[in-house]
């Protein structure tokens, strides 16, 4: 058997890859379509350990190597989470499509990173080294170029436990199934005590990168709606500002009016 | 209903369920070698070297130069080379192929092959090109007085894109030399097309060459003229081989290099006096693409309908077909008609609106009858179900009340409906089939008194292996089982025509209907009995004099009225279709089932066409968008309310009452779309496909801005 | 050698680990009732049953397969599912050219495992990764929709 390898535990994958060039194998669903005759293949899907879902004090863990599907049917995973991960393609891909394989990929139109991105969520990449946690904001570096060194894997995604439940999501595509984005954008809002605690937007597919700008969304931090209304064409105007899409397979033009009819729709929805 | 309208299983049910049915890329033969084309990358060039590695040992290079015969694809005309010779004239066009044993190194080796061309500047703009490959003009009636004395003259354009017919089964051939015969077998509809092509390529007799069309996955007229390219180019790689070759075309490659529906940009030009129309003049321009291929007949087509299903006694129309450096484009259900028809619809709908009469009243206004002449002063011989199917399809949806209701709309969906009338005309354009195809069909009863359909038409999905079969043990008085029909084989079947037209039913169906007859008058239990039967044209028809395009185009006429209800949610310009109607006429149903098969699948293609099928040309010709992902035809979830609805009405001249039913479905689903997308918008649209991006241009740049 | 258990059976393969299992399939077990349509993932024409999921076998590599459970059409038609299936998609007439059929049956035996009572949107998204051009998926949403209710108690 010439150049792959088919490990049955996490430390297995990091020994292969701490001596080898090799490139991760979750799901297949993005590397198959342009399979490499040379490449050496790490087939992690058949590691269990990188396939689990738990819960602790502080964040919902979800391991890498879990499906589109697994997203969906599991009852801990947050419901916007289930949402992206239901408009992703369609039922064989979502069945072997993996979490890890959407963010590593680096594109800007992952449907499920971007909500991970747009929570805050944090990945866990490990290597025979040792590990680190970084911001999934600071994973990027750029389209279809990530941070990740060539003996490490992501092994979870660390999302927040809490305030995922008001949330507006929207994946624009030209058709109904088997649709990648044409613009999408994943918005978290929560008040508390009349006062905004939280407020998180991102877009997909506009950039090089899924775009979240923390310093516009904390235009509205602290702020009680009425306030937050009296600021509101201040906060679009800097969204404005910020969207530079890149012309794709729809124009430039397109992507930013519906970027800003959406971040207009959200608003709308909250009140401000 | 009538008896033969009862649905029954498929005859080829049983061997497509279970996944035995084996379809060209199915078959692997001892000694095969795989082929793949490398075509030019330059949209129009000389070819001044062609650099070529050295071959391992059994592998080889094909060319121009491996045809023992002519050089040239014999379509209709034959200005197509079989391999590329001095000129290259749009990216993709063939100049050799690889042949190996590895399918692997096929590919390696086409890698390292060198090209080096002189570039040369190619026409993409199809209004922009002077190369004509045809010019039609017709008239009746006095147009120019109609224009003189009009109280109001309207003229507008209206443009349609390319079509990719996206059959799941890709193009594919297997050519293999047989005791110095050829023997090719592959997907494709019209076997003898590709045995007049082969024929000629490589100068052999007739009887020499042997075309078998295999278990076809889906064809759309995608398959009609095109294996006759890929069938030349594979003959001469097995020539030269003296080997089995195999070439199957990946789907890239299919998207990218094989022939589309013809673009088209139509001008009507409109006279009206006292709130009806008096005159029409009509320029209908398709971009032919870089070979002539069908071009003449889809130009014909497309003028012979472009007035719809209007009476318009003065009409005066011209069309040219034109050379681009694109890919040759060729047959597509519908065939023009699609193109001109959506114009047609459009233009009534925007007359209308101009005159402040309300569309549906305005085009009823003016629909054809029994009786009246077509627009090429033939004559509607038969009933015009179009009223009862209009109030049939107003019942099913409302569209009168929701036409209003949407035209005032606020808040952020927005809904529209729109509706087209359209006809097709049934079987092959003006008098072709007793002057050029003159078709033959045989049946053949056994010994264990089986009776054998042979004709050379094709199954590609539409059920023909079904429905020929109960026309001929309806007509025997036998049972289904006893009929016996084979995918054809040049050389056991007789040249019944091409499966084109919407004629295989109504006119090769009618042959065996005749010949069954014949048969049921001398059967001998036990004996071997041959039918041969001919075509007869139906002795109504005022023959069709090509030349000033007068005459009975067509024996008669297939209708259907569609409705299309969108909602558009403004924010993000998708648009939803809430429902997709479409009442039929296709005289009476040989199967019930398989006609609403058709009929749905048909309606569909249709709506992609409308809404979300383009293809992407760059500015160096090449096509970007070749792949599933990005060349998008609807899924099941895309269109999840679809009503299709069979109405009564027997054409006397088909069989069992039958005709042309296969392109009908895709006629007339553009200008409904479109124009429930103008209801939801409030604005005029004279283009399709009419995507998200055109729908966000109209909210933005033209809603927006007052 | 990669070994898995393919419709029942125990086999290895010695194609390379980049294969696709579509390939491997159709070219070293001579199982051509799967089909290959875009090599992409985008039209299902290839679909199998692994591991007791739908999966585009173009988009799965042999070396991601050792150990798993493989069912193609082959190994699913001699079942009493596909009995059902069959004779619903025969009522409707739902097979045309026939190319998507194998995937669109594997396709909705996965639907009614899942769900032996689904609604039409439910069988719409089950098969919405399964283009078909021929049909329109009305009759193919119908012939499942018989399915379920005439297979009550196998699913």
């Amino acid at each position: 058997m010439v150049n792959n390898y088919q490990p049955r535990s996490l430390q297995e994958a990091l020994n292969i890859l701490a001596n080898e060039s090799a490139i991760p194998y979750s799901g297949g669903t993005d590397l198959m379509k342009k399979p490499d005759e040379n490449a050496t293949y790490l087939f992690l899907n058949k590691i269990q350990e990188m396939k689990n879902i738990v819960e602790d004090m502080n964040y919902i863990r979800i391991g890498a190597l879990c499906t589109f599907t697994d997203i969906i049917e599991s009852k801990m995973t947050p419901s916007m989470l289930k949402e992206a991960a239901s408009f992703v393609a369609a039922p064989a891909i979502r069945n072997f499509g993996t979490v890890g394989g959407n963010i590593c990929n680096g594109s800007p139109k992952a449907d499920c990173a971007l909500i991970f991105f747009v929570t805050d969520s944090k990945l866990r990449l490990v290597s025979k080294r040792g590990e680190r946690v970084v911001p999934i904001a600071e994973f990027y570096l750029g389209r279809n170029h990530t941070i990740l060194q060539k003996d490490e894997l992501l092994v979870e995604i660390l999302m927040n436990k809490t305030g995922l439940d008001n949330y507006y999501f929207k994946k624009v595509g030209a058709r109904k199934a088997l649709t990648m984005s044409r613009v999408s954008f994943a918005a978290i809002l929560n008040v508390k005590d009349g006062k905004i605690t939280q407020c998180m937007t991102a877009f997909g597919a506009v950039g090089d990168v899924i775009l979240r700008r923390k310093e516009i969304d904390e235009m509205l931090i602290g702020r009680t709606i009425l306030e937050a209304k009296a600021v509101r064409e201040n906060y679009l105007a800097a969204y404005k500002q910020a969207i530079h899409p890149v012309q794709g397979r729809v124009s430039a033009e397109y992507k930013k009016a519906v970027c800003m009819n959406l971040l207009d729709d959200f608003l709308d929805s909250k009140g401000i | 209903m009538e008896t033969i309208s009862k649905s029954i299983k498929k005859k080829d049910h049983d061997s497509k369920v279970s996944g035995r049915a084996l379809y060209v890329d199915d078959y692997v033969m001892d000694g095969m070698l795989y082929g793949r084309l490398l075509r030019s990358s330059k949209a129009k060039a000389r070819i001044s070297n062609i650099i070529i590695p050295e071959l391992p040992d059994g592998y080889l290079v094909v060319d121009n130069h491996d045809i023992p015969g002519e050089n040239c694809v014999q379509i209709i005309l034959a200005d197509m080379p079989v391999f590329a010779e001095e000129t290259v004239e749009f990216v993709g066009d063939p100049i050799l192929m690889v042949v190996g044993p590895d399918f692997k190194e096929v590919e390696r080796i086409l890698q390292r092959i060198v090209v080096l061309y002189e570039e040369l500047i190619p026409i993409f703009d199809m209004c922009k090109s002077e190369m004509v490959f045809f010019n039609y003009n017709y008239a009746k009636g006095d147009f120019d007085k109609a224009l003189e004395e009009a109280d109001h003259v309207f003229e507008e354009t209206f443009r349609t894109g390319h079509q990719e017919h996206a059959y799941i089964e890709t193009q594919g051939i297997i050519a293999y030399p047989n005791c110095g015969r050829m023997v090719i077998s592959g997907s494709m509809q019209c076997p003898y097309y590709v045995h007049t092509a082969v024929t000629k390529a490589l100068g052999y007799d007739a009887k020499d060459v042997q075309i078998i069309q295999e278990t076809t996955g889906g064809g759309f007229g995608g398959k009609e003229d095109f294996p006759s390219i890929l069938a030349c180019q594979t003959a001469a790689a097995a020539l030269k081989a003296d080997r089995p070759v195999k070439v199957i075309f990946e789907r890239r490659e299919d998207i990218a290099f094989t022939s589309k529906r013809h673009p088209s940009v139509c001008t009507y030009k409109v006279a009206v006096k006292d709130g009806m129309i008096t005159g029409m003049g009509i320029d209908v321009i398709l971009n032919g693409g870089a070979y002539t291929t069908l071009s003449p007949v889809v130009l014909q087509r497309a003028m012979i309908c472009s007035s719809g299903v209007y009476k318009i006694d003065n009409l005066q129309v011209a069309g040219r077909s034109v050379k681009t450096n694109t890919i040759p484009n060729g047959a597509f259900r519908g065939f023009g008609s699609p193109q001109t028809i959506f114009a047609i619809e459009m233009m009534m709908d925007h007359v209308a609106g101009k005159l402040g009469i309300e569309s549906l009243e305005f085009r009823e206004k003016h629909m054809v009858k029994k009786g009246d002449a077509t627009a090429t002063s033939g004559k509607y011989y038969f009933h015009v179900p179009l009223p009862e199917m209009i109030q049939r399809i107003d019942e099913l949806t409302d569209y009168r009340a929701k036409r209003k209701l949407y035209q005032q709309q606020e808040g952020r969906y927005r809904k529209g409906i729109g509706l087209a009338l359209f006809l097709h005309g049934c079987g092959f354009t003006g008098s072709a089939e007793g002057e050029l195809i003159k078709p033959v069909v045989r049946i053949r009863k056994t010994t264990n008194d089986k009776v054998e359909i042979l004709t050379g038409n094709t199954d590609m999905g539409q059920g023909l292996k079904t429905t020929f079969s109960k026309i001929v043990a309806e007509t025997l008085d036998i049972s289904n089982e006893q009929v016996l029909i084979e995918n054809p084989d040049t050389a056991r079947v007789p040249d019944s025509g091409p499966t084109v037209a919407s004629r295989s039913i109504m006119t090769v169906g009618a042959m065996l209907q005749r010949a069954a007859g014949k048969l049921k008058q001398i059967w001998q239990t036990g004996e071997e009995q041959i039918i041969e039967e001919n075509y007869v044209a139906p002795e109504f028809m005022i023959p069709f004099a090509l030349q000033e395009f007068r005459g009975d185009a067509y024996p008669t006429y297939s209708w259907a009225v569609n409705a299309i209800e969108v909602e558009i949610d403004t924010l993000t310009a998708e648009s939803k279709i809430l429902g997709a109607w479409g009442i039929y006429d296709v005289g009476v149903p040989i199967d019930l089932n398989i006609i609403q098969g058709q009929m749905q699948g048909g309606f569909l293609q249709g709506i992609g066409y409308a809404s979300i099928e383009q293809i992407d040309y760059n500015a160096q010709g090449i096509i970007r968008n070749n792949n599933f992902s990005d060349y998008i035809i609807p899924t099941a979830m895309d269109v999840p309310n679809l009503v299709t609805k069979i109405i009564n009405n027997p054409y006397s001249h088909g069989p069992y009452g039958a005709k042309g039913a296969g392109e009908l479905p895709m006629v007339g689903a553009a200008p409904a779309y479109v124009e429930a997308m103008e209801n939801a918008l409030g604005v005029c649209l004279n283009k399709a496909p009419f995507t998200m991006a055109d729908t966000m241009w109209v909210l933005q740049e033209v809603l927006n801005n007052g | 050698m990669v070994r898995f258990i393919l419709n029942g059976t125990e086999v290895g393969s010695t194609a390379l680990a980049n294969e696709r299992l579509l390939d491997v399939l159709r070219n070293e077990f001579r199982l051509s009732g799967v089909k290959c349509g875009c090599k992409e993932g985008e039209c299902g024409a290839c679909a199998v049953i692994l591991d007791g999921r739908l999966a585009n076998s173009c988009m799965v590599a042999l070396g991601s397969i050792e150990g798993s459970n493989v069912l193609t059409i082959e190994g699913y038609r001699t079942t009493e599912r596909f009995a059902v299936l069959n004779k619903a998609y025969a009522i409707v007439s739902a097979v045309q050219c026939g190319f998507c059929i194998p995937g669109m049956i594997l396709a909705s035996e996965c639907i009614l495992a899942r769900n032996p009572n689904p609604s039409e949107a439910e069988i719409q998204t089950g098969i919405s990764g399964n283009l078909c051009r021929c049909t329109g998926y009305k009759a193919i949403v119908a012939a499942i929709d018989t399915a379920a209710k005439e297979g009550q108690g196998l699913w």
